[in-house]
């Protein structure tokens, strides 16, 4: 089961919290928590079980960023959700080494949360203008009143 | 939008008349789709609602061979300037059409908190028909082309057949 | 000779500009090349970024419903139903049986129109004229038979939150079958004009090598994930709504080169038109609406991340709730976002002529991209 596999993968690396989810309500079968010293030990964890990298986001709380990896299998249905706490002010670590995928998705990330990613390739704006001075998935964006 | 262009420094008289007619009866659009509304200008082109027999079907891809920009789709703060320049390319006579609603007023996506978009065409290019719809079926397209007809000869159609 | 002439090599840039009739909407392409061959192609988009996410923001559940359609207009409806079903998982709703049989119906009409446009679009990118015309002619009686049903011709916004608003009748049924039967009296046309043609496959086989390798690093899935030997699909391997009461199979290649992605999405409809036969055989009868769907929709605080297969690969929703009646975060995982990314890596040391034919068979829907 490759549940299991991944959880026997996940277990050396003293995560915060590896659960099961409840795949009727969440849509995912695993439940994960990293801090982001530990993300790029569970990317290539991921890897070596032969999962892909689903998607790749950023939720906007009060306190803290929340980054959410989803991995999936093409072999067997266990979709992990990967949550990674970041503080407001931090930098992340980029996995784009393991997953060239993650290249996309990070820019993505910075562009719409402003959030930078250390030893990425090529961190540039992606899909606002290269010029562009704001982060407009912040829940504190209001965008200008001349805005045409 | 100031005039698009000045008034033309020499008149021909009845044969301008004859020029506006060819003009307006060969009209060749540019390929400018840029989101949804770009599938029902394809469809305006193909078997079942011919632009051919109204003589613009040929679509050229570059903008120094055609006088008929269709801005069809969203326009994004990205690509305002290439939009401006395209139109720039474009010698004159021209004309624009602006086709479904993103073009004429910024459509499903315009709300104050809007960052992305310019909302509508004619903030950056002057428009001389609006088709609204979303998508515009494609005989609203070819209604709008029709009316543009009319526009440069001055002239308009048989009402007793377009109204029927 | 050249170093004694003084003569510097140096790689040209050349600009495949947001505007360029095969680029399938506003990408653009910053190319270096030395003299034909490309030895760099970096994509740069954003052309179309209209700022779905942010809007999800800012309206409630039911005003986003027409902002699916939007994201990738060509199969606007499994948009539609990753949505509804991401927000039933919320709220618990059960779809009632003849609701989930016309959602598959309408789906896989869909996805047949746009594997048809493709097609015929793909063709004009490399040459064919007269392609084109037939997709379009086929795609006019789905169109005609969704816009019966649905309303609207291109960008749907059919479903909602617990089944379907309106019925099918007998007369939507009937022109299905008379659909099906058609388009299957067309395959020998499709195949006499471009899958036997010789140009077709010399431009075609042995182009744009996808390897499984890249499949998992750059998470690729839909038609060119299958293309290159994974069988992967959504609706077999997570199935969803209606569709585990159908028999149908999941095609594959070999190579994973343009001609393995053409012969699978001709494949697929083939078997999308087993689907809409079977279904037109099983139609339940029955309610179409779930019983108590609440009028003001407020999920309850939670997350949940749908999938669905779509005809370009896997659409995700992650939706964060709060309990609100506006969502807290709502992340659309697009398809050709990721199909995309691997483009850089292809291009290299091809000719812009393959160039073209590659992006055309990785089937990229801007919009989708940039949301």
């Amino acid at each position: 089961m490759l549940k299991d596999t991944l959880k026997k993968a996940l277990a050396p690396l003293g995560l915060e919290n590896v659960a099961d989810g409840d795949y009727a309500k969440t849509g995912c079968h695993l439940e994960v928590t990293a801090q982001p010293t530990q993300m790029v030990e569970v990317a290539q964890a991921m890897l070596d079980a032969g999962c892909f990298l689903e998607s790749f986001t950023a939720v906007d709380f009060p306190e803290a960023f929340d980054l959410v990896y989803h991995f999936a299998s093409f072999d067997e249905l266990c979709r992990t959700a990967v949550h990674v706490p970041l503080g407001k002010k931090k930098g992340m670590y980029t996995i784009s080494q393991i997953y060239p995928g993650a290249d996309w998705y990070e820019r993505e990330v910075f562009d719409l949360f402003g959030i930078h990613f250390f030893n990425h390739p090529n961190l540039k704006r992606l899909l606002l203008p290269e010029d562009a001075d704001f982060h407009p998935l912040l829940k504190d964006f209001q965008a200008g009143p001349g805005n045409d | 939008m100031e005039t698009k262009t000045g008034e033309p420094l020499i008149h021909f008289g009845v044969l301008e008349e004859a020029l506006n007619l060819a003009r307006a009866n060969s009209l060749w659009p540019m390929t400018f789709g840029l989101a949804c509304c770009a599938i029902e200008m394809m469809a305006v082109g193909m078997a079942r609602f011919d632009l051919a027999r109204f003589g613009a079907e040929v679509f050229r891809p570059s903008p120094r061979q055609c006088d008929l920009m269709i801005v069809a789709g969203t326009i994004s703060k990205k690509m305002a300037p290439a939009v401006v320049r395209l139109y720039e390319q474009m010698p004159a006579p021209k004309w624009v059409i602006a086709m479904g609603n993103c073009a004429i007023s910024g459509g499903p996506f315009y709300y104050p908190n809007q960052y992305a978009i310019v909302p509508g065409a004619d903030l950056i290019i002057p428009v001389d028909v609006y088709v609204p719809g979303c998508p515009p079926r494609p005989e609203g397209l070819i209604e709008g082309i029709l009316l543009l007809e009319e526009k440069i000869t001055k002239r308009g159609r048989l009402r007793k057949f377009r109204d029927a | 000779m050249i170093e004694l002439l003084g003569i510097e090599e140096k790689t040209y840039t050349l600009n495949l500009g947001p505007q360029h009739p095969s680029t399938h909407g506003v990408l653009r392409v910053l190319l270096e090349m030395d003299g034909e061959f490309i030895t760099k192609a970096e994509p740069v988009i954003g052309y179309g970024h209209r700022g779905h996410e942010h809007m999800a923001e800012n309206r409630n559940y039911a005003q986003f419903l027409p902002n699916l359609g939007r994201v990738d207009y060509l199969h606007a409806l499994a948009y539609n139903q990753c949505y509804c079903m991401a927000v039933e998982k919320l709220l618990g709703l059960v779809v009632p049986e003849r609701a989930e049989f016309i959602r598959v119906m309408t789906n896989e009409l869909n996805r047949i129109s746009s594997h048809l446009l493709w097609f015929g679009a793909y063709l004009l990118d490399l040459g064919a004229f007269t392609p084109i015309m037939y997709c379009f002619d086929d795609r006019e009686h789905i169109l005609d038979l969704l816009d019966r049903v649905t309303g609207s011709r291109l960008t749907y916004c059919y479903y909602r939150f617990g089944g379907v608003p309106t019925d099918i009748d007998d007369e939507f049924v009937a022109g299905c079958r008379d659909f099906v039967k058609r388009l299957r009296s067309r395959w020998c046309d499709y195949d006499n004009l471009v899958t036997k043609n010789v140009i077709f496959i010399n431009r075609a086989k042995d182009v744009g090598l996808i390897t499984k390798d890249q499949c998992v690093k750059y998470g690729l899935t839909g038609p060119i994930l299958r293309g290159s030997g994974i069988a992967y699909d959504i609706r077999k391997s997570e199935p969803y709504s209606a569709y585990p009461e159908f028999d149908f199979e999941i095609p594959t290649g070999t190579r994973g080169d343009i001609f393995d992605r053409y012969m699978v999405r001709l494949a697929e409809m083939e078997q999308s038109c087993r689907i809409i036969e079977q279904a037109c055989d099983k139609l339940p009868n029955g309610p179409i609406m779930a019983e108590k769907v609440p009028k003001r929709i407020k999920p309850a605080e939670g997350e949940v991340y749908q999938a669905v297969e779509t005809a370009r690969g896997e659409f995700g929703m992650y939706i964060v709730s709060k309990g609100d009646v506006k969502p807290y975060r709502i992340k659309l995982r697009t398809p050709s976002f990721a199909n995309m990314s691997v483009f850089s890596e292809l291009a290299v040391d091809t000719l812009v002529a393959d160039l073209v034919a590659i992006l055309g068979s990785i089937d990229v829907v801007i919009p989708e991209i940039d949301r």
